[in-house]
């Protein structure tokens, strides 16, 4: 019997390590040091951070950190008793929940420190409010970056985004968007005390390219070979960590690492789940508090995740080619990104396209409980798949609140559902 | 505007409209009649085509109608569908009906029109939200092919300042000194998004000097907060109790007109300063509604929160404001999924009556 809980790749440890480390550092800079740190959504251009010497800590990551170790509950008890209803989106208030009721249990890793700045783009209706409380609770400064809606849609948007980025995003938005960057550079300025290079926001993006395109050899190589090399969870890992730092040295050197190891995982025919009967995706954000869930079906039914969008949007959301204006290239990433993801007509389209690639039999999609914004798009994409000939089981779950979770019961449905219409 | 009423007025010139944050100085300036769409007293009625494609919980029952309608071809005469960008389940309902086109599921949908007012604070939006008025401007000019000038559009400015001005003489007759219940009054102040401005003005006058006879009203005064509503049900449960809803948050009562538009300048950068500082929904910012709220608790004796069940925006600023009703003494209570929770409202009233004495 497997442990299915042991990490298969040296890389993925070592991504592990990375995260852990950097935090300490974070922490030591904060405390120690009194330098500045900034808070921020997963949406927004870490890299005009990273370039000002503002670390940047993902509000998605922390949230992802804290159900990961069972966390979440008690901070979120804590919520509900202070009289936020339980209809609110846990994913994206978990941090705030933990600023603002810090007395309830000791946080991860020590804590957040406080920020010198919290930065959100302003896609779901709710994230001024929750960003704007949490900048109340630390007492910090807020950063908001509006979100222009899109009026043209370009349903194939992965294949004009690397060249054709301009045609992607309409002129008025990119404007607004590069605006709003140029703007929050003034800031990091101001409270870095250093000065905006316009040339290494240009060498970074080059780099953020080359990080993407081993991502999207990976992807390659899990789609291609006979059976899938790296688990969907080893996959996020992997992926995230140098995400957060993406187009820095480590980053590239991280991603080629762990193209590497997949690689001659491959080349010797070595597989996550050897034997591999069905190949299954997950659609939606990961299930942060029960990411054993990915893994619950490789003995049994030789049924293994093989892709989530974590690693696939890397190539096909972050790569920007022709950089003579690196500031209009980062805007036309950030003016829709997360969009693509869930709403129509982009996701459905992408997630079909990704389905194929990757010689998916079955789909999961989340029906999330309370991220009801991210909820949008879901009937469109399950039909979409299902139109094209890939079984679907919606799953009901809430991605950082393990509250209303019934693991067993969720883990007998997918084995219906693999039984009666993936493994035949 | 029911679902019904879409339906027997869905004309040429009509434009079908998702939430009163679309100008309708410009709509009416191009010679169109705005429809405002509204969930209204047939909160119940099945929505059975939009339900296939609309998840749960998240659509509000007014986007569930005009979905319905778009997919059961009762919008198919209308001149076009404007969805604003200043909520995001009417974002989600423009990509939506989009997509319903783009994929044959709705074969004789009219033009659906993005209008993408932005209300943050930031310094840049400003000058986006002037060019979002002056491309809808145009684009209302193509659909109807008459092409205003900007004096038409003073004009008509002109002419909803003076519907605006009706809308709060009728306003005062239900604060201080309350002549008119909430459920009686909402109708007549929600008008202002519907009637012709010429025509509001001079109903409302002839309701204002009716109502001004009227002998003041003995009952606890009510500030409806929360999610905006936009019918009476709510008010007439609350007023089942004996007390007088004299305000409510959402721009379908007493805040429908708010302040005269000053068109003596760019009347497009006139417009869109007043919508992106005046409409009422999930993207306000909440400084302003925190302020606003807080100016409106002036001789108020008691509260209603009301947070429907596909909230996922004022929900965050209930633990403030309750704090803030307890700051000022006011009793309060938060409905949440019914409204018309009488166990709870009796109990308000009692607290608040007990306050009072």
């Amino acid at each position: 019997m497997s442990d299915r809980s042991a990490k298969q790749l040296g890389a993925t440890i070592a991504a592990s390590a990375f995260q852990k480390q950097w935090f300490a550092n974070l922490r030591r800079r904060v405390f120690d040091e009194r330098q500045p740190y900034a808070l921020v959504q997963a949406d927004v251009p870490f890299e005009l951070f990273d370039l000002m010497d503002i670390p940047a800590v993902s509000n998605q990551w922390w949230a992802a950190i804290i159900a990961a170790k069972r966390q979440a509950p008690a901070y979120l008890d804590a919520m509900s008793a202070d009289g936020y209803h339980d209809g609110l989106c846990r994913y994206c208030s978990l941090g705030y929940s933990s600023t603002r009721y810090r007395d309830v249990q000791e946080p991860p890793w020590g804590g957040l420190p406080t920020p010198r700045l919290l930065c959100a783009r302003l896609t779901c209706d709710c994230i001024h409010r929750v960003f704007s409380l949490w900048a109340e609770a630390f007492g910090s400064e807020l950063f908001e970056i509006d979100h222009p809606g899109a009026g043209e849609l370009p349903p194939r948007w992965w294949e004009l985004g690397r060249h054709r980025w301009r045609e992607l995003v309409e002129p008025h938005r990119l404007a607004f968007v590069a605006t709003a960057l140029e703007r929050l550079v003034e800031r990091l300025e101001a409270i870095s005390g250093r000065r905006f290079e316009r040339e290494a926001l240009r060498q970074r993006m080059e780099m953020v390219n080359q990080q993407e395109e081993v991502f999207d050899a990976v992807r390659r190589l899990i789609a291609t070979a006979p059976e899938a090399p790296v688990r969907m969870t080893e996959q996020i890992s992997n992926v995230m960590a140098t995400q957060w730092v993406r187009g820095t040295e480590w980053a590239l050197a991280h991603a080629l690492a762990f193209h590497d190891e997949v690689k001659h995982r491959v080349e010797r025919g070595i597989a996550a789940c050897p034997g591999e009967r069905a190949r299954l995706m997950w659609v939606g954000a990961g299930l942060w508090h029960d990411t054993d869930f990915y893994t619950a079906f490789e003995e049994s039914h030789r049924a293994v995740f093989v892709w989530s969008m974590y690693l696939a949007f890397g190539p096909d959301g972050y790569i920007r080619y022709g950089l003579d204006d690196p500031m209009a290239a980062l805007a036309s990433r950030t003016a829709s990104f997360n969009e693509y993801l869930h709403n129509p007509p982009w996701a459905a389209e992408w997630i079909v396209q990704q389905a194929r690639e990757h010689r998916i039999d079955g789909a999961l999609v989340l029906r999330p409980r309370s991220m009801k914004p991210a909820g949008t798009g879901r009937l469109f994409i399950e039909r979409a798949l299902e139109e094209a000939g890939i079984a679907v089981l919606p799953i009901e779950g809430d991605v950082v609140d393990a509250r209303g979770w019934d693991a067993a019961g969720a883990r007998a449905a997918v084995q219906a559902f693999l039984e009666a219409r993936v493994i035949s | 505007m029911t679902a019904n009423a879409i339906v027997t007025d869905s004309g040429r010139l009509n434009v079908v409209i998702s939430w009163p944050s679309v100008p309708v100085e410009i709509v009416r300036a191009a010679g169109l009649r705005p429809i405002i769409v509204r969930s209204g007293p047939e909160g119940a009625a099945a929505t059975p085509a939009a339900d296939e494609h609309l998840e749960s919980g998240i659509f509000p029952s007014r986007l569930r109608y005009l979905v319905d309608a778009a997919l059961t071809g009762r919008l198919d005469n209308a001149a076009c569908i404007i969805v604003p960008r200043t909520s995001d389940p009417d974002y989600k309902t423009f990509l939506y009906l989009r997509e319903f086109e783009r994929r044959g599921i709705a074969r004789t949908l009219p033009p659906t029109i993005l209008f993408d007012l932005l209300q943050s604070e930031a310094p840049e939006v400003r000058a986006y939200d002037a060019a979002r008025m002056k491309d809808l401007f145009e684009v209302l000019a193509s659909v109807t092919g008459r092409q205003p000038s900007l004096d038409d559009l003073r004009l008509e400015i002109a002419r909803t300042n003076a519907a605006r001005s009706a809308v709060r003489r009728l306003a005062a007759l239900r604060h201080v000194v309350p002549r008119i219940k909430g459920a009686e009054v909402l109708p007549l102040l929600s008008a202002f998004w519907q009637l012709p401005p010429n025509d509001y003005a001079v109903v409302a006058a002839e309701a204002v000097d009716l109502i001004a006879q009227r002998p003041p009203l003995d009952g606890l005064r009510v500030l409806l907060a929360g999610a905006p509503v936009d019918g009476t049900a709510l008010h007439a449960a609350i007023e089942s109790h004996g007390a007088i809803v004299v305000e409510e948050v959402g721009p379908w009562g007493s805040a429908a007109a708010g302040d005269d538009v000053d068109c003596a300048g760019d009347p497009l950068l006139a417009l869109a300063d007043k919508y992106r500082r005046d409409a009422i929904g999930p993207r306000t910012p909440i400084g302003a509604l925190r302020n606003s709220i807080s100016r409106m608790l002036v001789g108020i004796d008691a509260v209603v929160v009301w947070l429907p069940p596909e909230d996922t925006t004022f929900g965050w600023d209930y633990p403030a404001l309750r704090d803030l009703f307890r700051a000022r003494r006011i009793p309060h209570t938060c409905l949440r999924g019914d409204p018309s929770d009488h166990d709870r409202l009796k109990t308000l009233v009692g607290a608040a009556e007990t306050r009072h004495v």
